[in-house]
């Protein structure tokens, strides 16, 4: 249990992670299916970022005075480049989101449904 | 020659986002410009394939950072896969041309040769990468393009599906980011050959197990095995016909091409055993074979028939995967190049009776075999061909995968798999039917008249192609033969 609890951030992730997942599958809302998706999404480039910590790690910049440990700095530049793709599916949903209500008057995907 | 494996990927995605602006002053250079850098794309992968054969899998250090550190492309007998992709989607682009013309707003024509490169580019990416993050960024590239490509056409229910496939995709897609972040934690290491050596000492069984079982799960979503398949028939039955040629043929291989990328990082890994995954994955592409074949029997639209018969296919493919012995990845190996030709033939020649005629039920379009006798004769090529029967295209892999099953003592597969056959066969042979020996129900079809060259042109060939599959079979084995070899359990 004493490991549960040192990596008490990453189950914390691990249960975003869920609750995202749950409200993208519960939800019949498209725009809180897409809410879900991005907490999901946030929740996984939270973990990614925490696990490049190093305990009593300095910020990984080098200058005279400051001496290791650093923390990695290459999860940082991974978790960039995917808050991109997690913002251009975002705008590409809410693109899509419009059209539905246009063409069909209702983002409600149960209510989707009769209308197909 | 160094630099065509970094250009192959990049000069598509450059001269996709480049597209739109050209076309700003030239409207009509859109598509002589994307069909002039897929020309260039097909002739680099043949020079790289080329040389993989003469010389064995060679790597390019992106920005001169050798691996680890750096990200490494590698070029290996699996990526000729993207000699296909540079065909198939040079047809499709030729294709497009009159289609596109009627299906889509002048002004949106750019946008879409634009998405169409930038998905190219992605899949030559995702084939020639040794980067495990960067396998996932193409991954990416591939799917947002995909799902804009759905809709690109609107229509009633396209936003609809490109939103149900969006929502599948980007959830798969953060399960396989959160795996690829747990195995960088572990590892520290992006690089998969240098992952695979790092896991051989590592003792933590349960992140292993969970990276293991997210990869595969998230993947089995982008190749819409049979229980996460509901996305797929919809996204490819309602997206325009050339879009439905490409995300059939090309990106749902993305998911199981995943799996043969993915694998190998844990063959060596101390902490976990693949044999019970492969159990997974044989049962469930049994199970999709089935499912999918059966689907497909009670439909009446004809694309959605083929879009279900995807989902049957990408079993075959998982099956031989599952098998892990050297013949059934074989025939997945082959499977996976050849159902590319087939399917786009299907979709293809499927697109251009429903644009000639604009019907596509199988009941409206009966007797349409008279009126587009080449369109249709493609058709039925396609068709033999997806049924595996030889001499098409469809034979070798199919071949293989039962004599996999044989190998692995696992009769029960290979009748799941002629069983599969047999049901791919009663529901084709419904549309040959319908086409050719039932009399017309609507006298309007009766003045329908052949494909406009643009369109039939490439149906011919990608039908020759599918015979040449078939004839030709030995070829692809005894390329992909050395990366079975290495792959684990392919031995």
């Amino acid at each position: 249990m004493v490991g549960l609890w040192l990596n008490i951030d990453y189950a914390a992730f691990v249960a975003l992670f869920c609750i995202g997942l749950y409200v993208v599958l519960a939800k019949q809302n498209l725009i809180k299916k897409l809410l879900g998706l991005n907490i999901m999404e946030t929740a996984v480039f939270a973990f990614i970022v925490t696990s490049g910590m190093v305990d009593f790690g300095a910020a990984p910049i080098i200058s005279d005075d400051t001496t290791g440990p650093f923390a990695s700095p290459l999860p940082h530049a991974l978790i960039l480049t995917g808050i991109v793709v997690a913002l251009s599916i975002t705008a590409l949903a809410l693109g899509l989101i419009v059209e539905i209500y246009r063409r069909c008057g209702t983002i409600e995907a149960d209510e989707l449904k009769g209308v197909e | 020659m160094d630099l065509w494996l970094p250009l192959a990927a990049g000069v598509p995605l450059v001269a996709g986002a480049l597209t739109p602006a050209i076309a700003r002053r030239h409207p009509g250079l859109a598509r002589p410009w994307a069909l002039a850098v897929t020309a260039w794309v097909l002739a680099a992968t043949v020079g790289l394939t080329r040389r993989v054969v003469l010389e064995g899998p060679f790597s390019y250090p992106l920005g001169g950072w050798a691996r680890p550190y750096g990200i490494e492309l590698r070029f290996d007998e699996f990526s000729a896969a993207a000699v296909v992709i540079a065909l198939v989607a040079g047809l499709v682009l030729v294709y497009s041309g009159p289609y596109m013309r009627v299906a889509l707003r002048e002004a949106r024509l750019p946008w879409y040769y634009s998405l169409l490169l930038i998905n190219l580019g992605g899949l030559i990416g995702f084939v020639t990468t040794g980067d495990l993050f960067n396998l996932f960024v193409f991954m990416e590239i591939v799917s947002v393009s995909s799902y804009a490509l759905v809709a690109v056409a609107g229509g009633r229910i396209a936003p609809l599906a490109a939103f149900k496939y969006l929502i599948a995709g980007a959830v798969s897609s953060a399960l396989i980011l959160f795996c690829i972040g747990v195995l960088h934690a572990l590892t520290g290491s992006l690089n998969m050959a240098d992952i695979a050596a790092r896991l051989a000492t590592a003792e933590a069984p349960a992140p292993i197990l969970l990276a293991l079982a997210g990869l595969t799960a998230g993947l089995m979503v982008k190749s819409a095995l049979f229980p996460m398949h509901a996305w797929l028939p919809d996204a490819h039955a309602s997206a325009p016909s050339p879009v439905s040629a490409i995300l059939s043929a090309l990106v749902v291989k993305v998911g199981v091409f995943g799996l043969l990328r993915v694998y190998p990082m844990f063959a060596a890994a101390e902490a976990v055993r693949l044999a019970p995954m492969y159990e997974i994955l044989a049962w469930l592409g049994a199970l999709s074979i089935v499912a999918g074949a059966l689907f497909a029997l009670f439909q009446q639209d004809i694309k959605l028939m083929l879009a279900y018969s995807t989902i049957s296919n990408i079993g075959y493919i998982v099956l031989g995967i599952g098998l892990a012995n050297e013949r059934a990845m074989t025939g997945a190996g082959i499977h996976i190049a050849n159902h590319a030709i087939i399917k786009a033939t299907l979709f293809l020649a499927a697109g251009a009776i429903i644009h000639q005629t604009g019907r596509r039920t199988l009941h409206a379009l009966r007797g349409v075999g008279h009126v587009m006798p080449w369109t249709c004769l493609a058709l039925a090529v396609g068709v033999f061909s997806i049924v595996g029967l030889p001499p098409t295209a469809g034979f070798p892999g199919k071949w293989y995968i039962a004599l996999g099953a044989l190998d692995a003592g696992r009769p029960g597969f290979a009748v799941v798999l002629l069983a599969g056959a047999v049901l791919i066969f009663v529901y084709y042979i419904r549309i040959l039917n319908a086409f050719y020996f039932r009399s017309p129900s609507e006298v309007g079809m009766l003045s329908a008249r052949e494909a406009p060259a643009a369109m039939l042109l490439p149906v011919l060939v990608l039908a020759v192609l599918c015979l040449a599959g078939g004839l030709l079979g030995r070829w692809p084995a005894m390329l992909i033969g050395p990366a079975i070899a290495r792959f684990p359990g392919g031995g």
